[in-house]
């Protein structure tokens, strides 16, 4: 009964030396402190989390600053840490430093801001999306998608109607059915050329632009083919009831010719500005030319034809726009 | 004499371990700050061949512990092609109203910066979508201070997620490169 007491008594008392034989030596390595300022560019920066990780044995010991910014890790064995830091609104950052046994060494770290777009000096308004204008957008393109289909689809009745017009035009007694194909055709490109220029004014204005480029030419161009597909219509429909009555063309209805071809050349300069290729060079500075070669062509055949002079109210247009 | 010589001897350790112990964070910072760009993005079509482009860009590079991380930033509706129209329908297909802002972020070793040519990996941030770069090429020339860059990104609209526009019909090709040409001044 007695033996086995005696036994655990010197068990204990193997243990405890054993205790005391490697306390002594642990504590023979002194440990370190590392403690400093983390800091910003405009000064402290309070609160900031702070790990230091031993990179040989991996063991990390975090903090957390004070409210002037101050931190200090204690109790650090000698050797080389990595030190990184963490802070609301600023970019987390790392580094390494050695620790002298017994040290009590001062690390300030001072912290950068982290990369943001306000911190590039974009305002929350520009960096903002905004559903409301891309639907604006969308609406835009939308309709100037349409107007241009529609556009390119009037530009072939237009054609149409010109050719037409060459089998009924400057004849004394053009046949009923030339005169009835060319108002057919006619009649089509207005309505498409009504529907394709309402696509292009009602489309969403987007405020604040200024209009650059081809853009501005084309526009400059509905200035003349506007109009023009107004008056044509109405001199053709008087030139046509002049025909009707066997009378010679008279009065402004002289006009429709010269009026309908001004206006188709406003407009196939139109479609061309904002559709031709690259290789067409300064399309804009050609139109005024062609305008003028058209013009002084129909002032040579006015002068052969007197019955259908030169110029008119479209000219004047093509005159005032460029 | 040998109280001296001790003496010394000590000041020479103690210099000698201030400078293997001096921390690295305290010497790692420096940064980058955009001076001037030209951001160009080309466009091709069988008629066409269009180019817009934008000198509106900021960044700022923060380079720490060797490493360097670049933002860089530049609005959509600053990119020019010299047609209103045609910017204005670039700026819907791209959905520039909603997502304003072109963001690009780029990681890089601080010591490439010093050699003459960089293969940069980066994030660009565009139209809603995020698409990733790899090992793109730029060249760099050094002004003292400032360095200048110089590359291409090989953009696509599928990169971004964007229905290629059409002109009469025919849509513009899938390949949209962007040139840089990109100034930093270094911030000590």
């Amino acid at each position: 009964m007695n033996a086995r007491p005696g036994k655990f008594t010197l068990g204990y008392m193997i243990l405890a030396l054993f205790f005391l034989a490697v306390i002594p030596l642990h504590a023979q390595v002194a440990q370190g402190t590392l403690s400093g300022k983390v800091t910003g560019p405009s000064g402290v920066v309070p609160y900031a989390s702070v790990t230091v990780k031993n990179l040989t044995s991996g063991q990390s010991k975090t903090t957390q600053a004070d409210k002037t910014g101050r931190y200090s890790v204690s109790k650090l064995a000698p050797g080389e840490y990595e030190v990184s830091v963490k802070a609301i609104g600023f970019a987390a950052q790392s580094g390494k430093v050695t620790l002298a046994p017994g040290a009590k060494q001062t690390l300030d770290l001072k912290l950068t801001p982290e990369l943001s777009l306000e911190s590039l000096g974009f305002s929350v308004a520009q960096t903002k999306g905004s559903a409301h204008e891309q639907a604006l957008l969308n609406k835009r393109s939308h309709m100037l998608q349409v107007h241009q289909k529609l556009g390119l689809i009037t530009f072939f009745p237009l054609v149409g109607t010109l050719v037409a017009a060459t089998q009924t035009g400057g004849r004394r007694h053009p046949s009923s059915t030339g005169r009835n194909i060319h108002m057919a055709l006619g009649s089509a490109t207005a309505g498409l050329y009504f529907a394709t220029a309402y696509y292009a004014i009602f489309a969403p204005k987007v405020p604040g632009v200024e209009a650059k480029g081809p853009i501005r030419f084309h526009k400059a161009m509905a200035w003349i083919h506007g109009p023009g597909m107004i008056l044509t219509p109405i001199l053709g429909a008087m030139a046509d009831a002049q025909a009707n009555k066997g009378e010679r063309l008279h009065g402004i209805a002289r006009y429709h010719a010269q009026v309908a071809v001004v206006t188709a050349i406003a407009y196939g300069l139109a479609l061309l500005s904002e559709t031709k290729p690259n290789w067409i060079p300064g399309l804009e500075h050609h139109a005024v030319a062609m305008l003028s070669f058209h013009h002084h062509h129909a002032t040579l055949s006015a002068a052969k034809h007197p019955a259908a002079p030169a110029g008119g109210p479209a000219m004047a247009l093509a005159g005032q726009a460029n | 004499m040998k109280r001296v010589n001790t003496v010394s001897a000590s000041l020479k350790f103690l210099a000698v371990f201030l400078l293997l112990a001096m921390p690295t964070l305290a010497r790692a910072d420096s940064g980058w700050a955009l001076k001037q760009s030209t951001l160009t993005y080309h466009v091709t079509h069988p008629l066409h061949e269009v180019a817009g482009a934008s000198h509106a860009a900021r960044g700022k590079g923060v380079c720490q512990a060797g490493e360097c991380n670049f933002l860089i930033a530049v609005p959509v509706k600053s990119f020019g092609s010299g047609d209103t129209n045609r910017d204005l329908h670039m700026l819907q297909i791209v959905r520039g109203a909603q997502f304003p802002m072109v963001i690009v972020r780029a990681q890089m070793p601080e010591s490439e910066l010093k050699s003459s040519t960089i293969h940069a990996n980066f994030d660009i941030q565009f139209a809603g979508q995020t698409a990733q770069f790899k090992q793109i090429l730029f060249h760099l020339t050094d002004h003292g201070d400032q360095v200048e860059l110089k590359g291409t990104i090989p953009a696509t609209l599928t990169d971004f997620k964007i229905t290629p526009p059409e002109l009469l019909f025919v849509p513009i090709k899938n390949q949209i490169p962007v040139t840089v040409d990109m100034t930093w001044q270094e911030q000590k």
